[in-house]
């Protein structure tokens, strides 16, 4: 609002906004992240409706934004801990095999690690990888991870964009522990038919979007396929040569508005991973999701949003071997999700809602073509239901706050066998129950509470304190995520995952907003977290609540993080300092140890610089403290073979990471009717070997010696694609 | 434990994909105080049977294990036998007149400066070698297998120690029918190509032991001893008071398996 700059809304995620004024005339901006501000005259003398619709940024690439009264919008707005990325953004941001991912990108802002070299996977302020939630229009992806975490499920042409919420989401979000990422698809461009596309050096992708039914709606279509295996074609050795390794999948989003009261979305998302041997092994995996969407007005103050979810994740092996042996593993869940918003006034925001969620999990199935008695592990069934409420005030045009609570009800249910447990583990009592019999029940409140205290235009003070609930864990015990890891539900031996997080933070913007900076502290208490006992048998295992424990942890840290947002050269710097520890009886004498994602410093460093109106160059630059890991205190015999004697756990520290990527960006040809570039980039430009896994083995020609040996994934990884666009 | 080979396979898929190098590092790494290491077996075949006892050494030091020579050793079984064992080279502790029988159950205690560590083992029927033959592998290549007729209505644990050429080769191979009862069971447990690849007229000797659970929780877990877990440890003893190492009174049948001429595969002639 020009006329009183102090006045403003946001839109919801799905562009509704309310804003309550006296009446006169008005000049009011509307703006997005990358994309062009617009502004329109309005005479509001009754209730109006306006709609805006923004045009994306990349025409205007280059240009000065214009300025407007919300740029400090990280001063001003209700919410901490949460980092916002918009998909045109990132493109100039160089990653491996020039792939661009938001999964990796996040990873470069503070207080969101990296779980690997390469890795999509991503540990929050100290979580583990399976304590993000991971949504995709509102639907769970529970293995956002292709060819074992070396790209991300997320299609960037297909995204829109993406929020992640460090801890202290809104109460809308729950179920995980560390944070919410919520990514948005594409809703296609309803005014053209138009396609763009691009051609790698490992994967091609291809994305067609456009109006649908007379401008009242959109649709989009994105598909993306690597062909990493023709390399392997190459191969002499007959056993790589006759082997499938690929992954492909598909995004597709069409949405269409009924009347101005109402508006459908349809979106759903299909991938797959596909590895094989010949025809004597196989493994595939993937995900699949839909969500159906219904956006009503029930009137200019009261929006209601429900979905309709549905999301699926699953592998399955295959192994010709004289028989054929087939393994199937599964989740599955159908969802339906309510969301209320009643604008009460400019500033002042109720949200209400529910969720109910049908959760099945297939742990393992193994079927064979011959008559041996092959077991099935139980299926494993839950309902998760849980309703919200918060309420947004501002007591003045300084202090404001939201506050709210989530209940959670988690069941476990039949039909199946339930067990209880001795101390050592072994099943002492078996329980049948029969099909919808809930077993156990654990009721959650979730209080979430935000304050924002603005010191004047550019700085202000926010602190908030926010519980989370996780009810469904990974059960997992490789460096990196596999696809046959496993999720469990809460159960009468699997208690719920709990989070307590209080975090301060100050922010402060320089130079007219042109940059951005914040610093957050936060600490966080864990209960019921999960590790194995040594030796832990978990794959297959029909007892497998028989090899957990259960602990305690915490985690605390500062993050700094100083942003140039607009001009020729725009960038960041993130800094964190943190410490991450867990607590188990059974483990280092009870004391807290550092858990393996724990990391002293983390820096990351990206740059990008416009050059001219064809070139655009980037680079970023990471560095962080190796993994808390289990290294040898020494080494015995038995057999004849030598074993390595562990004492502490993560009592020893990996070589500390770091690495330099960059990038090119030529633009070949920009008309409106046909765009085309090139992107080049080169990982670990200065080839740093960095440690990917350690292990320790006799020396070959000298059995008496023992060495440990680094194993280097990625240096110099050179790749380039063609883009387009018409 | 084919899911296990599957990721195994795919992770080297990647790595020669993805052209990773490996390299020597020095790592300065943690030491600790030298720690009791026990390794005892009692066969259902004469004695004498050994008990040796070794402490550790750090990581960097040479592979030199330096033995117990302070210990007293006695193994008794639940029908009254019992015997102090004699020392015959140092570390190593042997039997004279103690006898393994199947079904009984026999305890070992070891006394070392007042501290006593103690384990009991229960000594399984004997099975059979049904055959031992050589079949191909799908990853490409030979393996050497065996077949036995499982015991059925009980959980069968197995030991698969080979020697060739009269030279035991390193490892542990065990397996078990805990989550199915097999009629019969197929066992892997060795490649041609091992290093060195096998030649015709190689003997190769097989001893198939039936273990107990506590000794085969303690080689299954031995065998873990990789880097790909997020958290190695010790395998699982079955002797108390913190000792490493294993007590085992098994049953144990020997095969001997002669390494064939290679087969012809029909190959282009040009």
């Amino acid at each position: 609002m020009k006329e009183l700059s102090s006045k403003g809304t946001a839109s919801n995620t799905y562009g509704f906004y309310s804003l309550t004024l006296p009446t006169g005339q008005y000049q009011i901006t509307a703006q997005y992240m990358g994309y062009k501000p617009e502004i329109q005259q309005i005479d509001l003398s009754e209730a109006r409706k306006i709609d805006f619709l923004l045009e994306s940024h990349e025409n205007a690439l280059g240009e000065v934004v214009v300025t407007s009264q919300r740029k400090n919008d990280n001063i001003t707005k209700l919410e901490m801990g949460v980092q916002k990325l918009d998909t045109k953004d990132i493109k100039n941001i160089p990653v491996l095999f020039g792939e661009k991912d938001v999964l990796k990108t996040i990873q470069l802002l503070p207080g969101i690690k990296s779980a690997g070299e390469g890795s999509s996977g991503f540990n929050v302020r100290g979580g583990a990888v399976d304590q993000n939630l991971i949504l995709l229009d509102e639907a769970t992806v529970y293995n956002a991870s292709h060819l074992m975490g070396f790209f991300s499920v997320f299609n960037s042409d297909a995204i829109k964009d993406i929020s992640v919420y460090k801890g202290n989401e809104p109460a809308e979000y729950g179920g995980r522990l560390s944070s919410a990422l919520d990514i948005k698809m594409n809703d296609g461009n309803n005014k053209k038919i138009s396609v763009n596309g691009g051609i790698g050096l490992i994967s091609s992708r291809l994305t067609v979007e456009g109006p649908l039914l007379s401008d009242k709606g959109s649709f989009i279509v994105s598909a993306r396929r690597t062909y990493a295996d023709l390399f392997l074609k190459l191969s002499k050795d007959t056993t790589f040569n006759q082997a499938q390794l690929y992954f492909y999948d598909i995004n597709a989003k069409a949405n269409y508005k009924i009347n101005s009261n109402n508006r459908v979305f349809l979106s759903g998302y299909f991938g797959k991973d596909v590895l094989g041997l010949g025809n004597t092994f196989g493994i595939n995996w993937g995900n699949s999701t839909g969500t159906l969407r219904w956006n009503h007005l029930f009137s200019d103050r009261l929006f209601s949003n429900t979905s309709l979810i549905f999301s699926n994740y699953d592998y399955r092996i295959n192994i010709t071997n004289g028989i054929e042996l087939n393994i199937i593993s599964r989740i599955q869940d159908f969802s339906i999700k309510q969301d209320f918003e009643f604008f009460l006034g400019s500033n002042n925001t109720i949200k209400f809602g529910f969720n109910a969620i049908h959760h099945k999990i297939i742990p393992g199935v193994i079927t064979a073509s011959s008559t041996v008695d092959m077991k099935t592990l139980t299926n494993k069934f839950a309902w998760e239901n849980s309703f919200y409420v918060s309420h947004q005030y501002s007591f003045s045009d300084k202090f404001s706050m939201e506050y709210g609570a989530r209940v959670s009800a988690f069941s476990s249910m039949g039909p199946g066998n339930f067990y209880t447990y001795d101390s050592l583990g072994a099943p002492v009592d078996t329980t049948y129950y029969k099909a919808g019999k809930l077993v156990k029940t654990y009721i959650n409140i979730e209080p979430r509470v935000t304050f924002n205290y603005i010191l004047n235009q550019q700085s202000s003070v926010k602190a908030s304190y926010s519980r989370n609930v996780q009810n469904l864990h990974l059960i997992s015990n490789s460096t990196s995520g596999n696809p046959t890891d496993l999720w469990i539900p809460s159960s009468n031996n699997v208690k719920p995952e709990i989070a307590d997080q209080v975090s301060l933070g100050y922010y402060r913007n320089f130079n007219d907003n042109m940059y951005e900076f914040s610093a957050e502290v936060y600490y966080k208490y864990l209960q019921n977290q999960i590790d194995y006992k040594n030796g832990a048998e978990l794959n297959f295992n029909e007892n497998v609540e028989s090899q957990i424990l259960f602990g305690s942890g915490r985690a605390y840290g500062l993050e700094l993080f100083l942003k140039k947002k607009y001009g020729r050269f725009n960038g960041w710097i993130s800094y964190d300092l943190s410490r991450t520890e867990r607590k188990f009886e059974a483990i280092n004498n009870g004391s807290y140890y550092p858990a393996r994602q724990d990391r002293t410093h983390d820096i990351s460093i990206v740059g990008m610089y416009e050059l001219s109106k064809r070139w655009i160059l980037s680079a970023t630059w990471v560095y962080n403290t190796g993994n808390a890991v289990t290294f040898p205190s020494g080494k015995y015999e038995i057999d004849g073979k030598t074993i390595m004697l562990y004492s502490l756990r993560n009592a020893s520290r990996m070589p500390a990471y770091h690495r330099l990527d960059i990038g090119a960006t030529w633009i070949v040809k920009k008309t409106p009717k046909f765009e085309s570039s090139w992107t080049f980039s080169l990982y670990n430009t200065y080839g740093q070997e960095n440690a990917y896994t350690i292990t320790f083995q006799n020396n070959e020609d000298d059995p008496s010696k023992t060495e440990a040996i680094q194993t280097t994934l990625f240096r110099f990884v050179p790749s380039f694609s063609y883009n387009f666009k018409f | 434990m084919r899911k296990n080979r599957a990721l195994l396979f795919t992770i080297l898929l990647i790595a020669v994909l993805l052209t990773s190098c490996q390299k020597v590092i020095q790592l300065d790494l943690n030491t600790t105080i030298p720690q009791l290491v026990i390794q005892g077996d009692i066969y259902d075949e004469p004695g004498p049977y050994v008990v040796n006892i070794t402490k550790t050494v750090n990581f960097d030091q040479s592979n030199v294990f330096p033995p117990v020579t302070n210990a007293t050793v006695t193994v008794t079984d639940n029908e009254g036998q019992s015997e102090e064992l004699s020392q015959a080279t140092p570390g190593n502790y042997v039997t004279s007149t103690l006898k393994g029988i199947v079904g009984r159950t026999y305890t070992l205690k070891v006394t070392i400066d007042e501290k006593t560590y103690t384990s009991v083992s229960t000594m399984p029927e004997a099975v059979e070698i049904d055959t031992i033959y050589l079949k191909k592998s799908f990853y490409g290549g030979g393996l050497i297998a065996l077949d036995l007729i499982n015991p059925p209505n009980k959980d069968n644990y197995y030991q698969v120690i080979h020697l060739v050429n009269g030279k035991q080769i390193p490892g542990f191979s065990v397996f078990g029918d805990k989550s199915t009862q097999f009629e019969s069971i197929s066992y892997s447990f060795m490649t041609t190509s091992a290093t060195p690849p096998l030649v015709a007229g190689d003997s190769i000797k097989v001893w198939l032991e039936c273990i107990d659970h506590g000794v085969f929780e303690y080689f299954r877990t031995a065998n873990r001893d990789g880097g790909h877990s997020t958290s190695p440890a010790n395998p699982v003893s079955n002797i108390t008071n913190g000792a490493l190492g294993y007590f085992n009174a098994c049953s144990v049948r020997k095969k001997v398996f002669i390494y064939p001429e290679e087969k012809q595969t029909p190959t282009a002639v040009n």
